[in-house]
């Protein structure tokens, strides 16, 4: 049985459900450096998702889905900067406001728009396109776990190193770091803090709307109610746990995208997933446990170094 | 200390009713962008909500949880320590009553009702304890603990109707239905409204009791202001916290108790549809003053009840009190920073007037 | 005469409710030295803020070199070559010392990525040219203010400034840095030509270190001398706008009984590092103690032990008779403890909350204000707090007001009334008039002075001198975490007792009485 469990599909589908979470939480990282911590990731990747299929479906191009999905994401991310940068609002009071909106609209929109309760799905929507690297199939592992993935797959993988490169090589990404850790000091320095807050914020809108768009479009044609189903929140986890540092980040995406594959395999076995569910959930509380702890261990060690010198 | 209101209370009361007349407004627009007339929608929106016995009393059935979970965020928020595991609080106090409801089906009837109750308290107690610790012993955002714990116990309760307490009588995520000296009893026919609307005004009245007039509320408020006065006043603040923290899942705990008891009679694996968010909406638009949450949440238990019956009338989907829900939240959010640009914009422009006369 | 570089004309600077400068008109020189001093409120760095561009103001012109100019933002200020040094440095904690330097100009390779060895060349360079040594690669978060203040510097001149606003430099330094900061300000004016305004509050060092003065007042310039025309008694009634000669305190003897007592006291501050190492001393009834000290030497700590808000590591500590070894505040006020804390608005107040409600802390469980410990007796404390108000002149128009709206003075006024109307045998005093107008400051005084003649035991902390002084019947100096010497009012000159207070006192040999 252990076979039909752990096998290459699994790693397909880790690859899969995990694209979504790494685009959110490069997006949440971006928030997260300039000093923002964004839980309305959950209501981005929604409408994302809605609007992505509302694109594709009237365009009759899944070009046009993304591209929709991406500027409601740069529209609903601008709006939180502007509620959290320049009317200083708690970003968490924004967050929620934002994910009541987005689950909100998007089903009123359904209702309005198709007509439908529920689910639409329509041989109309157009897929995202998925890529076949011909080298690839002739390596008998490699070709089943990475070959013929939808694009959003890889575009996720190359923005982590983009992102990374970005944070910490380039003077913008260093300023963005700067505008969170002490706004301050960058404004004195001439650069605008609330400008770089304003970019990631966006940044991270649209990087959301893409998720949306990957879950609604990527595979499956279809928009359902709470489609996003908890994602934003896990995202959120995947940055804590990843520290939000983006190889880190990406790879707590990934861990967490393992286990959600896994409950959904279990789960058609008529096995109990919640709990394979649970473990992104307890695995950030246990990392932030972890972490403080070790701040404190190193405090006390600290201690004792001055103690003995002294 | 004197009861008349101060000015910054009337002018935050003014700016509220600002704010859900703009946010109405919208909601008008989008259903005239919709073909519909808004004046047919709130018409009937308003019928829904209150126009009828049944519907005053499905408007009030849907205000007991709110008003729990409003309390509970009220408690909690306005003593510095953030719960925002309520609903996951609920779903835990919601399967306890239940569980106790199955197993213990010989009691007499009022303390069958007072255990389950008890029961539903001390588990969602118990549920923000753990966060609580976390917060004040190793400063461990209590934000996004609670956050993931929702998620934590929505999954546990989920397994345990869906496996070990599933009904035999059919495929529903539910478990049995509780022996009859649990149920509630209902008020109004066809209405869902039940006597847990006095277990939870007298629960009310305790809180705003002890919140507004007593010394522990005091301690939690200066709690909430300022944790290091608290301290250096004599407070045990790590302490304080930890009760409001308690005292508040204990709440969202109740909350899911009466949904039990007065609604579904069975634990379902999709109690509440989001009664702890709106709960914690209604005690944030109001700045936790428990009265105001009492306020709010008939507000939103009418724009609930209303919106179906507007739906009906006028096919415009319910779903659009959400949409109006969550731009009050957004004008609320923003209602310093309004306020602040305001002063500003005047500040400027007086002090251009004032050139403009020097040069003159 | 020199050519007049900057020249700020009428300026005025609303902030909703307050008007911070009130039609300032300033002219600074070429070359020059320009301090700028006034009391705590006095619209010294709103003025600054302006010059540098972080705050627009309401009204009035500035021009650069004859010119008028809108400087809108730091970057218009930058690209004037104007560049300021802020009372909280303004550098990013997790950043090396050449990431600081660097930050919001930095160098590229390939247009698009920083050049971090290019970035450790300049500060390297910079370091060399001026004489301020630092080590780039070194994390901010790790040095000592001293060294953070060269790398602000640094930081400014890298920017390419010829002006340089320098916002209460010596705050935070010791004696023997401020001396040294002093000479590298020499050298950027004498030697590299540079221009620097110096804002302080601190009369000394005005003397010491400026060409010319400038003098403000409640957002309102009173004027501009030439330093070499000044005295401290001349500035001091500038800035505090008539003489200043404080009354003779009445000072009553009484029996001297010992009420508090500690011995080798240990503890660390916040990040961990000893603060006081093995502090012993003792404290009378109806005596004022004054604890002298450059601020960071430890008077913080040793404040928050004795109230129990931070743990101590080893020692003893007896009140009346009881051991008190880290009790919690509660406990420690049972014992009868009364704390004026450094702080009014981080620990002495909630600033949102209501007059009444801060003068209630610490009796809100007990009797007649709360009945049976439990329901609030609005009756009772709306009597009490009316009787507080009036008793210590708190300028409100009622006791429902936020404290938060009350002007610093009046802030400190609700923080004393509430700690003396406990009537406790002790009080602990730290930085009683800090930020707090002169009319205040004497009815403090008077206060202070009031209750040791009561009998109250008194511990004073201050970083004032003049204060330490003139309420002080004994003073001890602290230095390092270490008491340094222990004096009798009277016994000691100022300039005596600053050497005990930077621990130069041993190589002075003898001189006054060690004690411990």
């Amino acid at each position: 049985m252990l076979k039909q469990v752990f096998n290459l599909t699994l790693l397909q589908h880790t690859i899969r459900t995990a694209t979504p979470l790494i685009l959110a939480a490069l997006g949440g990282l971006l928030t997260e450096h300039a000093g923002m911590l964004n839980i309305g990731m959950e209501g981005m990747i929604l409408l994302g998702a809605f609007f992505g299929v509302l694109g594709s479906f009237f365009f009759g191009s899944s070009l046009a889905g993304v591209i929709l999905a991406g500027l409601v994401g740069l529209v609903i991310g601008l709006l939180f900067a502007v509620f959290v940068v320049d009317l200083k609002s708690d970003e968490f009071i924004v967050a929620i406001a934002i994910n009541m909106f987005a689950s909100g609209l998007t089903v009123f929109l359904l209702r309005s728009i198709f007509g439908v309760k529920g689910a639409f799905s329509s041989p109309d929507i157009v897929p995202l396109p998925r890529l076949k690297f011909p080298g690839l199939s002739s390596v008998p592992f490699l070709n089943a776990i990475l070959n013929n993935h939808s694009i959003f797959v890889y575009i996720s993988w190359i923005l982590v190193v983009l992102i990374y490169i970005y944070l910490y090589k380039t003077p913008h990404g260093i300023w963005l770091r700067a505008s969170g850790e002490y706004p301050e000091a960058l404004e004195t320095a001439g650069v605008s803090p609330k400008k770089m807050k304003y970019i990631s914020s966006i940044a991270c809108g649209v990087l959301c709307g893409f998720a949306g768009a990957h879950l609604s479009l990527g595979y499956l044609t279809l928009f359902s109610e709470n489609m996003s189903a908890n994602r934003g929140f896990i995202a959120v986890a995947a940055i804590i746990f990843g520290r939000a540092n983006p190889i880190r980040t990406f790879a707590a995406a990934l861990m967490f995208g393992f286990f959600d594959a896994l409950g959904i395999r279990l789960q058609v076995m008529g096995i109990p997933s919640q709990f394979t569910q649970m473990i992104p959930y307890i695995a950030t509380i246990l990392a932030l446990f972890i972490v403080t702890k070790r701040q404190i261990a190193k405090v006390k060690k600290n201690k004792e170094r001055d103690s003995s010198a002294e | 200390m004197n009861k008349k209101f101060l000015k910054r209370d009337l002018e935050y009361i003014l700016s509220l009713f600002l704010s859900i007349l703009v946010s109405l407004l919208i909601g008008a627009f989008i259903m005239i962008a919709n073909g519909r007339s808004p004046l047919l929608g709130y018409g009937a929106l308003l019928k829904g909500a209150f126009g009828s016995k049944y519907n005053i009393a499905t408007t009030l059935a849907k205000t007991v949880p709110l008003v729990l979970t409003g309390l509970a965020t009220a408690i909690s928020f306005s003593s510095g320590i953030y719960n925002i595991g309520g609903e996951g609080q609920l779903y835990l106090g919601a399967f306890a009553a239940a569980y106790v409801g199955i197993t213990f089906t010989a009691l007499p009837k009022g303390i069958g009702i007072l255990l389950a109750i008890v029961a539903g308290a001390v588990v969602g107690g118990l549920y923000a304890y753990l966060p609580a610790i976390l917060k004040v012993k190793y400063k461990i955002d209590e934000v996004i603990t609670t956050i993931m714990l929702n998620s934590v116990a929505v999954l546990f309760t989920s397994y345990l109707v869906n496996y070990p307490f599933a009904t035999t009588k059919g495929k529903m995520g539910g478990t049995e239905i509780i022996a009859e000296g649990y149920h509630l009893k209902r008020l109004i026919k066809l209405s869902t409204l039940n006597t847990s609307i006095f277990f939870m005004g007298f629960i009310a009245i305790i809180i705003y009791y002890l919140m507004e007039k007593t010394s522990a509320g005091y301690d939690y408020k200066m709690v909430g202001q300022n944790s290091l006065f608290a301290r250096y006043g004599g407070i045990n603040d790590k302490k304080q916290m930890i009760m409001a923290m308690v005292i508040s899942g204990a709440l969202s705990g109740m909350a899911g108790v009466f949904e039990v008891l007065g609604v579904h009679y069975r634990f379902l694996q999709n109690i509440s549809p989001g009664y702890a968010w709106d709960g914690m909406l209604a005690a944030l638009i109001v700045k936790n003053n428990p009265i105001g949450v009492i306020v709010m949440s008939i507000f939103l238990g009418a724009l609930k009840t209303g919106s179906v019956s507007m739906e009906n009338a006028t096919s415009i989907p319910s779903e659009l009190v959400l949409v109006i829900q969550s731009i009050i939240i957004l004008f609320i959010a923003g209602e310093a920073g309004f306020k602040e640009k305001f002063k500003e914009l005047n500040l400027k422009r007086k002090s251009k007037q004032k050139v403009g006369e020097k040069n003159a | 005469m020199a050519e007049k570089l900057i020249e700020l004309r009428n300026i005025s600077k609303r902030f909703p409710g307050v008007l911070a400068n009130d039609n300032v008109s300033l002219d600074i020189e070429k070359g020059e030295i320009h301090a700028i001093i006034g009391e705590n409120g006095a619209g010294k760095s709103t003025l600054m803020n302006i010059i540098y561009g972080l705050y627009e103001p309401t009204q009035g012109e500035i021009l650069f070199k004859g010119k008028p100019t809108q400087i809108k933002s730091p970057l218009d200020a930058i690209g004037l070559g104007i560049g300021m040094v802020h009372q909280h440095f303004m550098l990013v904690p997790s950043f090396t010392v050449a990431e600081n330097i660097v930050l919001g100009n930095e160098p590229k390779h390939k247009k698009l990525f920083i050049d971090y060895k290019k970035a450790v060349a300049i500060t390297e360079e910079l370091s060399e040219t001026y004489g301020l040594k630092v080590d780039p690669h070194e994390k901010v978060e790790s040095l000592s203010v001293g060294i953070q203040q060269r790398i602000e510097i640094l930081k400014v001149l890298y920017k390419g400034a010829d002006v340089l606003i320098l916002d209460e430099p010596t705050a935070v330094l010791t004696p023997q840095e401020t001396e040294e900061l002093f000479e590298v300000i020499r050298k950027l004016v004498n030697d590299l030509g540079k221009t620097v305004i110096i804002i302080t509050h601190k009369l000394q060092e005005v003397l010491a270190i400026s060409d010319r003065v400038s003098v403000m007042r409640q957002g309102k310039m009173i004027g501009t001398l030439q330093t070499k025309d000044a005295n401290e008694q001349i500035l001091a009634e500038m800035m505090v706008g008539r003489e200043v000669l404080f009354d003779e305190l009445y000072k009553k003897e009484s029996s001297k009984k010992e009420v508090l007592s500690v011995k080798g006291i240990k503890a660390r501050d916040n990040r961990g590092l000893v603060a006081l190492n093995g502090v012993s001393f003792n404290l009378k009834a109806g005596e004022i103690l004054g604890i002298a000290g450059v601020e960071g030497n430890g008077q913080s700590e040793l404040v928050e032990v004795l109230t129990g808000l931070r743990e101590m590591e080893e020692g003893e500590f007896i009140v009346n008779g009881v051991e008190a070894f880290n009790k919690s505040p509660n406990e420690i006020r049972k014992l009868g403890i009364a704390h004026v804390p450094e702080d009014r608005l981080a620990t002495g107040l909630s600033k949102d909350a209501s007059i009444w409600e801060n003068l209630l802390m610490g009796i809100q469980h007990e009797e007649p204000y709360a009945i049976k410990g439990v329901h609030i007796n609005k009756k009772k404390v709306k009597e009490r707090t009316d009787r507080l108000i009036d008793e210590f002149d708190i300028r409100t128009p009622s006791g429902d007001l936020p404290v938060g709206k009350l002007s610093g003075g009046n802030m400190q006024k609700v923080v004393i009334a509430r700690e003396f109307s406990f009537n406790t045998p002790i009080l602990i005093i730290a930085q009683p008039t800090r930020g707090v107008d002169v009319g205040a400051i004497e009815f403090i005084h008077s206060q202070i002075i009031e209750k040791r003649n009561k009998g109250a035991a008194i511990l004073l902390v201050s970083a004032e001198l003049d204060e330490i002084f003139r309420l002080s019947d004994r003073i001890i100096t602290i230095y390092e975490g270490k008491i340094t010497g222990e004096f009798l009012n009277g016994e000691i000159t100022k300039q005596e007792i600053g050497l005990y207070m930077t621990g130069k006192h041993t190589e002075k040999a003898e001189g006054g009485e060690k004690v411990e």
